[in-house]
């Protein structure tokens, strides 16, 4: 039976808006194919290792939050963290959790914060928060899907060079309510604004992590078992008709 | 002295005018009386004896058992309407509700329920004899922002004030108040040995903690230690690093955890440390929750009538009264109120955040009377826009115990539907709100006798309910306001 590790971060501090979803909804249709699932937390005083996971999942949190695990994350699991994007590891990384993968978040009185750096892109804070239901496109592997979610950030996201924007908006601001980009993409590592929570509405994202996750650990030959998303794509049929 | 002669005027003239047009006038009279004069709750207040209760959850439900205490001890209580709780509410309660005629001032009481920001701005001018802070919970945060900035909110409107506080020591955020003013705290919860008890029949079925709120301590950023929980951050917490824990709480709640707390009349024992009575008292309205509501009513009546009757050192009668006095209290506007429908019931359970819900679903699942679950989510601003805190919330150690029925409703119906879907459990009826009473009936028509259909919406959907249920089932307005 294959068993995949969900390393989830700082669950104790990053947990804001539903994120928590995310985690649910991997583990959900990872079970509902046989597959067996572990999540481990990986919070500040918890080890973790190259090798421990198969996907990392890192979620946003309120402002006191990010400060006590800034650190952790930047000097402890930080180098760790990088290693595993290079590698090709699968995460996830949602609002606070995306910025801080970044190089710096400007905050709007011009002081410089230094992130991880695993990812080139950077961000900028404004006074103007957006939130709003959103609405994006996604491209796997040349099928277009809409995409159904909720943003909730004052920060304003530039890619760097090497990323990919995740998905184009359609409703909403996206990375920063100027190039219609949302999100980011480098190798197996998928960033978003998006709460929702996003996965569990968009299944396609969902089964593509862990196809992924899956080869990486099986080999290129493995094939996800197929799936019904009738009941994801009802409530997201919905949720598209209710924002309009 | 200012005289609040022409904003009372005008808030009065208001308020009849709303009334001759038929609608509700709860905050406009106030507001028109602060625009006049921004001293209007000052003045109004001044001389006035006051209880105010903050807190994200379990405010309405103290205030109003508060409330029934008190008028049961013989006093003419006043307070405001669930709801309107902002300073317009207040300055309306304060300016426009009349005692009885002929009550002496000495007997009258406000009581009143305080949003947690407002409070901040009013507590000043309120100078309240006793303030209640129940908990600290993470509400809608694209409305209310970050927790610890509630709190520090409701400690600067402490500040303000030489009001008795009444803090739940259970609550790290809320007992935290207590340092540096621990000559005016009073701490109130539930006792360690039964947390342990309670925490060891709970643990079941979960398969991914719930989203947590203050797990750090906010001095030293260490991680609190628990040395048991009862619900959400609620339990007895120590900082490993500066030490702090849960304070020594002078009003304890003991019980068997093997009892069931959905159940109306389930039993307790209170004790008040101070003068080591204990009262073994009954759970008028079921809901683990409603304990820690009865503890926080009960602290502060005692507290009260220890501050208005003043309180000799061989005194211990007034905690006994305040706990008898809890025997007249019924169920509130929108909480855990059961309807007669023919013969079953419905039972409307008001859910606006997270550790709401989490409460709730937990009630229904303990409730033996349960036939079926409906579950209605709206996302106007008033409920916040954003509907992901469902997915904070711990569905799954609950799903299996949830009745054989669920029923989904609201603007966000396919939201709702998922997140039911997903903790293992399909749904048998969904539908936008036009659909909402006929699932009801479709739920009631399969109901035995006797047994009951729980709704939990939030917000807006239990106002817009309201009237649908009305309407639809025939029922008188059963809501009172």
């Amino acid at each position: 039976m294959e068993k995949l590790i969900i390393g989830h971060f700082y669950p104790d501090l990053l947990n804001l808006y539903g994120d928590r979803g995310n985690v649910l909804a991997l583990m959900r249709r990872a079970q509902l194919r046989g597959i067996e699932v572990e999540v481990k937390r990986i919070s500040i005083g918890d080890d973790v290792k190259v090798g421990d996971i198969d996907i990392g999942f890192i979620g946003g949190g309120q402002d006191r939050e990010q400060n006590i695990m800034a650190d952790d994350m930047k000097n402890v699991k930080g180098p760790v963290i990088k290693q595993m994007i290079e590698d090709g590891v699968v995460f996830l990384t949602i609002c606070g959790g995306y910025q801080m993968l970044g190089k710096y978040y400007e905050e709007h009185d011009g002081t410089k914060i230094e992130c991880l750096g695993a990812l080139p892109h950077y961000t900028k804070g404004e006074n103007e928060r957006f939130i709003n239901d959103t609405v994006y496109e996604i491209d796997i592997n040349g099928v277009k899907t809409t995409v159904v979610g909720f943003e909730n950030h004052s920060g304003r996201t530039y890619l760097g060079e090497g990323e990919k924007p995740l998905m184009t908006v359609i409703k909403g601001h996206g990375n920063n309510g100027e190039d219609g980009t949302e999100g980011a993409i480098y190798k197996n590592t998928f960033c978003t604004y998006s709460h929702g929570s996003l996965l569990p509405k968009n299944p396609a994202i969902t089964d593509m992590m862990l196809s992924i996750a899956l080869k990486r650990k099986y080999g290129e030959d493995y094939k996800l078992p197929s799936l019904s998303t009738e009941t994801e794509d009802l409530a997201r049929k919905q949720a598209l008709e209710y924002i309009g | 002295m200012a005289s609040n002669f022409i904003p009372k005027l005008a808030a009065n003239f208001t308020k009849s005018t709303l009334r001759i047009m038929g609608r509700g006038a709860t905050t406009l009279p106030g507001k028109v009386a602060i625009k006049i004069s921004p001293n209007t709750i000052k003045n109004a207040a001044c001389g006035k004896k006051i209880i105010t209760v903050t807190g994200t959850n379990g405010k309405t439900t103290t205030t109003h058992m508060i409330t029934s205490m008190l008028r049961d001890l013989g006093y003419e209580v006043i307070t405001n309407v669930s709801g309107a709780n902002l300073a317009s509410g207040v300055a309306t309660t304060l300016l426009c509700e009349k005692p009885s005629k002929g009550v002496s001032k000495d007997k009258i009481v406000y009581v009143l329920e305080t949003d947690e920001a407002a409070f901040a701005k009013i507590a000043g001018s309120l100078q309240p004899m006793v303030s209640v802070v129940t908990n600290l919970f993470r509400d809608q945060l694209d409305r209310y922002g970050e927790l610890t900035h509630t709190r520090n909110l409701i400690a600067n409107g402490i500040d303000k004030t030489s009001a008795k506080i009444i803090l739940n020591g259970d609550d790290s955020l809320v007992a935290s108040m207590g340092k540096g003013r621990e000559d005016r705290s009073t701490f109130f919860g539930i006792s360690l040995g039964t947390m342990i008890s309670n925490e060891q029949a709970n643990s079941k079925n979960t398969i991914l903690e719930a989203s947590t709120d203050a797990s750090f301590c906010p001095d030293c950023n260490t991680r609190y230690e628990y040395k048991a929980r009862f619900f959400g951050h609620l339990g007895h917490f120590v900082c490993p690093c500066c030490g702090f824990e849960t304070p020594n709480k002078r009003f304890e709640v003991k019980f068997d955890p093997s009892g069931n707390t959905s159940e109306t009349g389930f039993t307790f024992v209170m004790t008040d440390n101070d003068t080591d009575k204990n009262h073994t008292m009954s759970l008028k309205i079921a809901g683990s929750h409603n304990i820690y509501n009865t503890c926080a009513a009960t602290s502060a009546v005692t507290k009260f009538l220890e501050i208005d009757k003043g309180v000799s050192e061989d005194d211990k009668t007034f905690f006994e009264k305040a706990c008898e006095s809890s025997n007249s209290v019924e169920a509130a506007f929108g909480r855990m109120e059961k309807i007669k429908v023919g013969d079953k019931n419905i039972c409307i359970l008001l859910v606006k955040n997270p550790v709401g819900l989490d409460r709730s679903l937990s009630f229904v699942a303990d409730s033996k009377d349960a036939d079926s679950l409906m579950l209605v989510l709206n996302s106007n601003i008033a409920d916040g826009k954003d509907v992901s805190w469902i997915w904070d919330v711990d569905f799954e150690s609950k799903a299996k115990d949830l009745p054989e029925k669920i029923y989904v409703s609201g603007q966000r119906y396919g939201d709702m539907m998922l997140r039911v879907n997903y903790s293992g459990r399909e749904v048998d009826g969904y539908g936008s709100l036009d659909y909402a009473t006929d699932l009801l009936k479709a739920a009631l028509k399969d109901c035995p006798a006797g047994k009951c259909v729980y709704i939990l919406p939030n917000y807006t959907a239990m106002l817009d309910l309201r009237g649908r249920l009305v309407k639809g089932l025939k029922l008188k307005d059963f809501w009172k306001e």
